[in-house]
């Protein structure tokens, strides 16, 4: 009997053993299931949460304009911090931190009473105030140094540049489309903070071992800053929307300033709406109206559509097609192809239009790059619109002859003409021209590339003979004519279509001026748009000057040797008198009387252009070197002379 | 007393496993204090070691006398312990909300370890005294079901539930050697489960949340599931091998709650890995199976239940506790047994060890017990 009871006693205890080993056995499937199967998840929450780096704004390369002047700099500054849960008296540290930052004390009462561990209380503020704060030592309050990023050049190119945001990540611009090479190694702060937001090591980590490159752009500075500046006063004096200006190196598709207005300050971004952000240039489209009559003769020309000389009937003004009726701002009886551009007839351009037929038309807008997105180095940049033939009416096709109907960027109108301009190669529109690492090694380079080949050389020359006859006299852009230079370009003035009735607004235009200069061996196309000037509305009297202003400018700085036989150019000398001379500041002689012509002899070419124009007169350089002779002679009275001459020789 | 029979009979196994899982308690200690050691953590870890001295004296303390002799000394041990406990309530220190220590100057000890050991021994002379082919009914069970309710009823006061359950399921264990009537049993059993869904509206409600957090431990990350959240995560983040030795960042930086006492496992799962959770747990099993094993062998049915009570109260912690911190189990406030810190703890558990070690000594004497008469 005892016996049987042991066995009983045992067979219990081996259940009971089983029981336990499983139950065990199901605790250690746990361990393996956290440890093993679902590590890689638990992992990283723990490295988020308590590891726990907060990350410093990271160092960044600098940005540079096409001459090595810094455009977008890395500087430091301090930061305070606090801990709120190693603070004992919050009320007095607030009181004691408003006081020394000048900040509002309860909001700073606010964030430490929060629940966060860790708060900011002021970033970026000067060393100097962070050394005050350093002094005092409160408890549970520290300060470390941050990188801001600064904009020197402030509003101009700020869109094209774009900014960093609070931490330094590239938030806009080159900036962030080039992050990845600008970014620094990143650094990070608190590494080390335990459950209760204690930081108790406030070790910078290591760095990450990511390199930090320079960017080199296309742009230039001064360029720049005298096309936002250009456009900046036409858009105030116009009292417009807001506009861009777009100055390209046709040879190579080197953007050297983009301009947009409504402008905003980098360094202080936030302050501004986020709309004025965008680089409108590139993200905006329009209807670039009449400037397409640029493109449609080139077209027509490369066709073999037409002659400079084919005659086309403008039926004074007015003529029906697909039961609408085009009309034309001016009657004209029978014009040629060079006076349909010149005056920019639209019933002309409809007749050229249909002579080389819808499709054809069509596809050489492609080729110039219209409806696609043909940079890569920008921001949010749309392709535009153009209506394939396939779905078209005969009043669409009428209306696409004259620029209606379509959509395009800034920058593709710029590109297109510099397409013309460069012997009708279109070439790839870049911003970047080179990353360099910080020993100043060449990481990558931008080469110029042709995209593709639009026009043969002698149609683009024979293009850009009518586009001179646009910005002459004659033509709609006198007022583009840059003196001492042939210049090139169309006009448009496009009705905006109004979003409420979904038809073309009678009051809201948008005027814009497209060229190059010198029209042989061009060194820049430049872009003019004006969005919905007040009162007069036309690009060439809107958009033009501004052509006007930024490219005499630009190629006095770029020291462009004035055409010399330009002098039938001077047909509205009065015009240039009233020229402002802007950015450079003339240095007049101590002895020479207000009101004469000072002595050019013995300065060289640049120098003489810039005293001559700053007085209002048309230089025409003669020769190379220095100056020896003029004409008229020194202290004939300014009043009188509108234009002088003056003879170069080389020094022996 | 102790003869020469009984020294070459001496548990050496047992002394091993204790040995080593004592080492294992006060390195893993170490480091889970090592952040607040300027903070007093030095102490906890010393205070630790003085107390495994102590466990280990009273372990050797209970070796010396014959555990048949405890028959005597079972009523009054039991009621001397409950008697702490309703001094527990009247005069107990506070802390986080709950009455469960009695305050001596320096130390304090929590009367309701204690009171596990004072159980299992009752019911151990309750069933093992008996008629050993006497089937229980329902009429039988009331007076052990008070035995054991009246405790638990007392620590649920405290309030502690985890003890509370821990005492329960432990003191249960002990019936399953019982010869019962199963038909009495259900009506017993059938009503308390039928019951048992009302639980919940005596629950409070930290209780409450802790058993949704259970269910869905991501309901609320900081709040109320933020134990178990970390120390899943601290667990988890050890992976295999471990993160080494005092290198454990969950640990290092406390976002593991309660680390040295509750959830040092978790401290020691993030810095062994999986190898160093395997090689405790099968430390563990290997205490229990021997435990049990020492219950096999036992001369009489009052050892074999007595060493049963000791090897489930000591079963029961370890699962729970690890389900507890790896998240299999709603959080009750259970240490791990030998290896939490906890002086009550560790000197209950080593005291019952010493029990324990008493009967696999004893196993080869004749009789039941040193002229002790066997109903």
């Amino acid at each position: 009997m005892k016996v049987d009871d042991k066995k009983w006693i045992r067979f219990r205890i081996y259940l009971v053993a089983i029981f336990f080993l499983l139950c065990l056995a199901a605790v250690l499937a746990r361990a393996y299931q956290l440890q093993v199967l679902k590590k890689d998840d638990l992992i990283s929450i723990a490295k988020q949460d308590y590891i726990g780096t907060r990350k410093l704004p990271c160092k960044r390369g600098t940005i540079f304009d096409c001459k090595g002047r810094e455009l977008a700099v890395s500087v430091e500054v301090a930061s305070v911090f606090a801990h709120p849960r190693q603070i004992d008296d919050k009320k007095s540290t607030a009181e004691q931190l408003a006081l020394m930052l000048s900040l509002n004390k309860t909001r700073i009462l606010n964030k430490l009473n929060g629940k966060s561990p860790f708060v900011w209380i002021a970033r970026k503020i000067p060393p100097d105030r962070a050394n005050q704060i350093r002094a005092v030592n409160l408890k549970g309050v520290g300060i470390t140094s941050e990188i801001k990023r600064f904009y020197p050049e402030k509003e101009s190119g700020a869109q094209l540049i774009g900014f960093v945001g609070q931490d330094n990540e590239g938030l806009e611009g080159i900036e962030k489309k080039y992050d990845h090479f600008l970014s620094g190694p990143q650094c990070s702060l608190v590494q080390f903070r335990d459950a209760l937001g204690r930081a108790f090591s406030m070790a910078e980590s290591m760095p990450s071992d990511r390199e930090m490159y320079d960017i080199i752009l296309t742009v230039d500075k001064d360029i720049q800053f005298i096309a936002q500046q250009s456009l900046r006063t036409a858009v105030d004096d116009a009292h417009a929307l807001g506009g861009t200006c777009v100055v390209v190196n046709p040879k190579t598709g080197e953007i050297l300033a983009m301009a947009v207005i409504p402008e905003f300050n980098p360094n202080v971004y936030g302050k501004y709406d986020p709309t004025y952000w965008k680089n409108r240039a590139v993200t905006d489209c329009f209807e670039p109206g009449s400037t397409m009559k640029a493109f449609l003769m080139a077209s027509c020309l490369e066709g073999k559509a037409v002659t400079p000389e084919t005659n086309f009937d403008c039926e004074m003004g007015k003529y029906v097609i697909g039961g609408r009726t085009v009309h034309d701002t001016k009657k004209h009886g029978v014009m040629d192809v060079k006076e349909i551009v010149m005056v920019s007839s639209n019933i002309g351009a409809v007749k050229m239009g249909l002579k080389l037929g819808y499709k054809n038309y069509y596809d050489y807008l492609k080729k110039f790059g219209f409806g696609s997105i043909i940079g890569t180095d920008f921001m949010g940049e749309v392709g535009g619109f153009v209506r394939p033939a396939a779905n078209t009416r005969p009043i669409d096709q009428a209306n696409l002859f004259f620029g209606q109907g379509m959509s395009c960027t800034s920058l593709q109108l710029a590109m297109a003409m510099a397409a013309i301009a460069n012997d009708g190669k279109l070439m790839r529109p870049y911003v970047v021209k080179a990353v360099v690492d910080k020993s100043g090694r060449t990481i990558q380079e931008t080469e110029p590339k042709v995209i593709t080949t639009v026009l043969s050389p002698e149609t683009a020359r024979k293009a850009t003979e009518i586009l001179e006859c646009v910005v002459s006299g004659k033509g709609t852009a006198s007022r583009a004519s840059i003196a001492g230079f042939h210049a090139a370009g169309k006009t448009g003035t496009s009705q905006k279509v109004d979003p409420n009735t979904k038809s073309y607004s009678r009051s809201k235009y948008y005027a814009t001026f497209v060229g190059f200069a010198p029209s042989y061996n061009p060194r820049l196309v430049i872009l003019v748009t004006v969005d919905e000037p007040k009162g007069i509305h036309y690009g060439g009297l809107i958009a033009a000057p501004v052509f006007r202003e930024v490219g005499q400018w630009a190629l006095n700085y770029l020291r462009v040797n004035p055409e010399i036989t330009v002098a039938e150019d001077s047909a509205e000398p009065q015009k240039n008198n009233q020229d402002k001379a802007h950015v450079v500041e003339v240095k007049a002689d101590d002895n020479e009387t207000e009101g004469a012509l000072p002595d050019f002899k013995g300065l060289g070419i640049r120098q003489v252009l810039i005293n001559g124009r700053s007085l209002g007169l048309n230089v025409l350089v003669d020769g190379t070197g220095l100056a020896i002779d003029q004409n008229p002679k020194p202290g004939a009275c300014l009043k009188d002379i509108s234009t002088v001459t003056v003879n170069f020789r080389p020094p022996i | 007393m102790l003869d020469r029979r009984l020294i070459e009979n001496w548990d050496w196994i047992l002394l091993l496993l204790l040995l080593l899982l004592a080492a294992i308690s006060i390195v893993n200690l170490y480091s889970a204090t090592y952040q607040i050691r300027n903070m007093g953590g030095s102490q906890i870890f010393v205070k630790q070691i003085y107390w495994y001295l102590l466990g280990f004296s009273v372990f050797l303390i209970m070796t010396t006398f014959n555990y048949y002799k405890l028959l005597q000394f079972a009523y009054p041990v039991y009621f001397a312990s409950v008697a702490l406990l309703i001094l527990v309530l009247l005069i107990g220190k506070t802390t986080s909300g709950s009455q469960r220590w009695l305050d001596f100057g320096p130390i304090s000890i929590q009367p309701s370890e204690f009171v596990k050991i004072s159980i299992v021994l009752v019911l151990a002379k309750f069933f093992g005294e008996g008629d050993r082919y006497h089937e229980y009914g329902w009429l039988d069970l009331l007076a052990p079901l008070f035995l054991i309710g009246l405790p638990a009823f007392l620590i649920l006061k405290q309030p502690d539930l985890g003890t509370t359950l821990h005492l329960t399921a432990a003191a249960l264990s002990i019936l399953i050697f019982v010869r019962l009537n199963w038909k009495s049993v259900a009506i017993l059993a059938v009503p308390v489960i039928c019951m048992s869904p009302l639980v919940w509206f005596v629950l409070k409600d930290y209780q409450k949340a802790r058993i949704l957090i259970f269910l869905n431990p991501d309901m609320d990350p900081l709040g109320a599931g933020y134990h178990i959240n970390q120390s899943k995560i601290a667990i988890g983040s050890g992976q295999f091998w471990g993160k080494g030795f005092l290198h454990g960042t969950q640990t290092r930086l406390q976002f593991l709650p309660e680390q040295h006492t509750d959830f040092a496992f978790s401290v020691l799962a993030e810095e062994w890995g999986f190898l160093g959770s395997i090689i405790l747990l099968v430390l563990y099993l290997f205490l229990v199976l021997w435990g049990l094993n020492i219950a096999k062998a036992a001369k009489n049915r009052f050892g074999s239940l007595l060493a049963v009570g000791i090897v489930s109260i000591a079963f029961w912690q370890i699962v729970t506790n690890v389900a507890m911190v790896t998240g299999l189990l709603p959080v009750v406030g259970i240490p791990l047994v030998l290896f939490s810190y906890g002086g009550s703890s560790i000197v209950a558990i080593m005291a019952s060890m010493g029990l324990l070690m008493n009967i696999s000594m004893r196993r080869f004497m004749f009789s039941d017990g040193a002229g002790l008469p066997e109903k």
